[in-house]
């Protein structure tokens, strides 16, 4: 075994001293020989011919070693890496080409394995069932992803047919000592939620259905990852009490690594039992009633029961079990609604995302985009290894001739395409690692702090491995073959000069200059959406305006006293307290009612402070804003957005007007005072929906507990920024202030669309690198082998502009045949993103046009070069050269 | 090597020096020219080894496994290396002996017929 494993160096060690064994062996033999009687003389001469040649004894000593196969892979790499250092730019270029196409594809790979593909790292996730509801309300069909608490508790408590069953919400907790209080990210759960998923506790123990009421004590269980960073895995903090959102609460335990939470990428660092929003946020203790539908389920069915059998129970005690999801308050059409409602099941097994819906699309569009940059960097490399096998024929020619196994140069030549794919691979995990965390930067501007465990899995790195050698097997057996498949005879006899004419490379070189047209124009189709969408009309210049968060119940005074704090600032230039700002994805809406008519549709609604409109720049189109005295003023008043003014009352002035709202229940009566522009809501595709602002200080709504304030300022808003968090920290110390510009919520709001663009157009510079490459490789290649005909050519009186036109006209027609296939290609494709499209057309012409041109124009360039060369050749040596 | 005869010395067959190293080796651990010795003097002088052609056919045998070494010094105080037996070695030797003694027991049964019943 030893032998086998260690062939050479065990065979190094038997033939090390060979040469002194001998000399020994001889020594003795004298001596027997002087022994016998003989003189010194004679007895050397005697053992010299009893031993025979020493030389021969040493070759047939090496002889008698077979080669392992080690030692000919061994040759045969060192071979390989000696032909790739002599053409550098080669293996320059098709490293490069590979190790891009490999790195964004595992890139590509990583994020979607982590956000799409990866279970939860939980025992058994496969048995999990995701359970959302269709509501029995005839008009509306949607499915909903959450359930309510009560239904919740009342699926847990169905143990015959589940082992467990888990709702849990995403939450962002206050937490930390006085002095260092930070924004953390959490999660409210359900008492069984833990046991649903099968966990054991890294230390302490996890939540259980006794920590989940109203009358338990405050319990909380942090992740591993935060008990290694807050606490320096520190055993006593169990048990210890711990301050999240200004309340003393007992850390009982730490969830195992690799477990933040059932919320694929967003992080769960502490979380607290769903009764516990009582006691940390007292003023959403309404979560706790039927009326709020806010948890996600993950249910583990008991061992043998099936889904078909789980769904078939719960329809058989549904009527029963909704009691618990209905409230007094519901009117008669919600309540059918409910008792109608049917379950729904999906495989749970790699948790919840809304991330997932937002970024799938974005997301397999990107991994096809990668994919055909991966194909472009495959025909590339193979149009060089093809270009070489060429040009190497006359060496491999050679060496059949000198009877080299045809297997073995076959061999040979896979090497170098292994070496190159595998070394384009290690390569291609540094690209990996670079890109994947220049995605997670994109994603972490986005809306929602997202981090994923990005650290390649097994599977990734199978994906790359199944990658590189695919690779090699596409580009590496052809020219392997193709460069043996003639005969040594018939090689050898290849002349210098006439180009073999295979039909292969070129349409290798078609094919990348087609495949790249189609990234361009995708990359282009992208380009163009992004502008678009940045060049709508917003309705509110988000430049120079910085949000605070002032989440949570607070009293009137405070927002009153924060106001006129940071108005005083010098730097200020107006501010203003509202429910919600443009594009923060959190809305309040409701029904109105018209001349007495109920509106079909829900309105937007804000409640705003005096100066929001300042601001926000919103230009008041009519009437005036919120004053002051309104906030005092017992009269009702409203402003309108210029959609609501159109849509109903068209034909009338609106000012003056009354319509009723039940901003405070029961409905009170509001008078329009004022008209302004429209401003876009949460969606940046969707037009401005009719919207209604109400001042800020009239009305009580759920709403408020989500303020935030705005504050435009003159200049840098770093210093003041600093001061107004300074100020405001000593109104609010048991949160810390977090200031953010509305810029970057503006930016947040195209996160996918920045992503796919900035990527797509990454990826269609590379291809568009690699395919000029590609055809001023094929270009100078043919140049070299036509050299001979160009001097004849030249000989016969062709002209320079005769030569230049000559090599121009055979990259054109390549490039023109690849920009045509291009085209009818990405077409038919293009369709396919339509729907991530906005303000274009899937076959937008100044798209598809300006990308040909793009493409012409590079080709022409890269045969600029070779055509030039071309016109160098001189008549007499070509024709002379063989 | 050629069938010649010097003294009434025999050369070796193809083949047979191998077992005859692998016969020596059973008794222990020797260096090369002990091996040639011990087939010399085993077989009454009648055996001629060429001496320098052992080389090969122990590089042959470490190859197969049948035999290792060790490495020690010589009598003459020379790095040299002492050859043994595998346990590999031993069983190729059994099956080498008994190819052996049929391929001779045939050739001897050619030679000199059984008298007819």
């Amino acid at each position: 075994m030893r032998r086998k494993l260690f062939g050479g160096a065990w065979r190094r060690r038997a033939l090390h001293g060979l040469d002194e064994e001998i000399r020994a062996h001889l020594e003795q033999e004298v001596e027997v020989n002087i022994a016998r009687g003989m003189s010194v003389e004679e007895a050397r001469r005697q053992a010299r011919i009893a031993f025979g040649s020493i030389s021969l004894v040493h070759e047939d000593s090496r002889a008698a070693w077979r080669w392992s196969w080690q030692e000919h892979v061994r040759q045969d790499v060192r071979y390989a890496l000696r032909t790739l250092r002599k053409s550098p730019s080669f293996a320059a270029v098709a490293l490069l080409a590979l190790s891009l196409g490999i790195g964004a594809n595992t890139a590509i790979f990583t994020l979607i394995d982590a956000l799409l593909l990866r279970s939860l790292p939980v025992p058994s996730a496969g048995q999990l069932l995701q359970i959302s509801m269709t509501p029995g309300d005839a008009r509306e069909s949607q499915l909903s992803d959450s359930l309510s608490y009560p239904v919740v508790r009342a699926l847990a408590d169905q143990r015959d047919v589940f082992d467990g069953v888990g709702g849990f919400s995403t939450f962002t907790f206050d937490a930390g000592p006085p002095d260092n209080v930070r924004r953390t990210q959490g999660a409210f759960v359900t008492g069984a939620f833990f046991d649903a998923m099968g966990l054991v506790p890294a230390a302490g123990r996890l939540l259980t259905t006794d920590d989940d009421r109203i009358d338990a004590p405050l319990v909380a269980v942090i992740t591993d990852g935060y008990w290694e960073r807050a606490f320096a895995r520190d055993p006593r903090i169990i048990g210890q009490p711990y301050r999240v959102n200004g309340r003393a609460v007992s850390i009982v335990g730490v969830s195992p690594p690799g477990f933040t939470g059932a919320h694929v990428g967003w992080v769960a660092d502490i979380t607290l039992p769903v009764s516990s929003v009582v006691q940390v946020r007292p003023e959403l203790s309404s979560l706790l009633g039927p009326g709020n539908i806010w948890l996600r389920v993950l249910a583990r069915p008991r061992a043998g029961v099936s889904e078909d059998q789980v769904a078939a129970a719960l329809a058989l005690r549904w009527p029963e079990l909704s009691q618990a999801a209905i409230a007094p308050t519901f009117t008669a059409e919600r309540r059918t609604g409910i008792r109608n409602a049917r379950f729904a099941f999906r495989p749970g097994t790699t948790g919840w995302t809304n991330l997932r819906d937002l970024f799938r699309r974005p997301l397999y569009v990107l991994m096809t985009l990668v994919g055909l940059v991966m194909l472009i960097a495959c025909a590339n490399v193979a149009g060089l290894l093809l270009a070489r096998g060429a040009a190497r024929q006359k060496e491999i020619a050679v060496r059949l001739a000198l009877g080299a196994g045809r297997g073995r140069l076959v061999r040979q030549l896979f090497t170098e395409s292994l070496i190159l794919s595998l070394g384009s691979a290690v390569l291609g995990i540094c690209v990996a690692q670079f890109l994947s965390r220049y995605l997670v930067d994109v994603l972490a501007t986005g809306p929602l702090t997202v981090t994923f465990d990005l650290t390649a899995t097994s599977h990734v790195l199978a994906f790359t491995v199944a990658l590189s050698l695919a690779t090699t097997v596409l580009f590496g057996l052809v020219p392997a073959w193709k460069a043996t498949a003639r005969g040594p005879v018939d090689a050898l006899k290849t002349v210098r000069g006439i180009a073999p004419r295979g039909r292969l490379l070129p349409s290798v070189v078609t094919a990348q200059v087609a495949l790249c047209l189609v990234l361009l124009v995708g990359a282009g189709l992208f380009i163009q959406t992004l502008r678009n969408l940045q060049a709508r009309k917003t309705g509110f210049e988000h430049q120079g305006v910085l949000l605070i968060d002032v989440a949570g119940q607070r009293p009137r005074s405070f927002y009153r006293d924060a106001l006129d704090i940071v108005r005083r600032l010098p730097g200020v230039m107006s501010a203003s307290v509202s429910t919600n700002t443009p594009l923060s994805g959190a809305g309040w809406s409701e029904k109105v009612t018209i001349d007495g008519v109920t509106q079909e549709r829900e309105l937007s609604f804000l409640a705003v402070s005096a100066q929001y409109f300042q601001t926000l720049q919103t230009p008041i189109l009519r009437g005036r804003d919120f004053a002051e005295t309104d906030e005092w003023s017992l009269a009702r008043v409203a402003i309108v957005n210029e959609t609501f003014a159109r849509r109903y009352f068209p034909q009338t002035d609106p000012i003056g007007r009354h319509f009723s709202a039940s901003v405070a229940t029961p409905s009170v009566d509001l008078e329009i005072v004022g008209i302004v522009s429209d401003v876009i809501g949460n969606n940046l595709r969707a037009a401005p929906p009719a919207t209604v602002y109400v001042p800020y200080f009239q009305v009580q709504v759920m709403s408020q507990n989500f303020s935030s304030l705005q504050v435009r300022v003159d200049g840098p808003s770093e210093p003041l920024a600093n001061a107004i968090r300074r100020e405001l920290q000593l109104r609010m110390p048991e949160a810390p202030v977090e200031i953010r510009s509305l810029t970057a919520q503006v930016d947040s709001a195209s996160v996918p669309e920045r992503l796919v663009t900035s990527l797509s157009t990454g990826l269609g510079v590379v291809a568009l690198v690699l395919a000029a490459i590609g055809l001023y490789g094929l270009l100078t290649y043919s140049v070299a082998t036509r050299t001979r005909e160009i001097g004849i050519r030249v000989a016969l009186g062709a002209n320079r502009l005769g030569v230049i036109a000559l090599v121009l006209r055979q990259g054109a027609r390549l490039a023109l045949a690849g920009i045509a296939i291009g085209i009818v290609v990405a077409a038919a494709l293009s369709r396919f993103i339509a729907g991530m499209l906005f303000g274009l057309t899937p076959l937008d012409p100044a798209t598809f046009v300006g990308v040909s041109v793009l493409l012409a124009t590079i080709a022409l360039l890269a045969s600029g070069i070779p055509a030039r060369r071309a016109t160098r050749v001189d008549p007499l040596l070509s024709i002379r050269a063989e | 090597m050629s069938t010649k005869s010097d003294q009434g010395q025999i050369a070796l067959l193809q083949g047979t020096l191998d077992l005859l190293i692998l016969r020596t080796l059973r008794l222990g651990p020797a260096h090369g020219h002990a091996i040639v010795k011990a087939i010399e003097s085993g077989s009454d002088d009648v055996l001629l080894v060429e001496q320098g052609s052992l080389y090969p056919a122990l590089h042959r045998l470490i190859e197969r496994g049948w035999i290792t070494f060790d490495e020690g010094t010589s009598e003459n105080n020379r790095r040299a290396k002492f050859y043994r037996l595998t346990a590999k070695g031993r069983k190729q030797l059994d099956i080498e002996t008994s190819r052996w003694e049929k391929l001779s027991g045939a050739i001897a049964r050619i030679l000199r017929p059984a008298p007819q019943e």
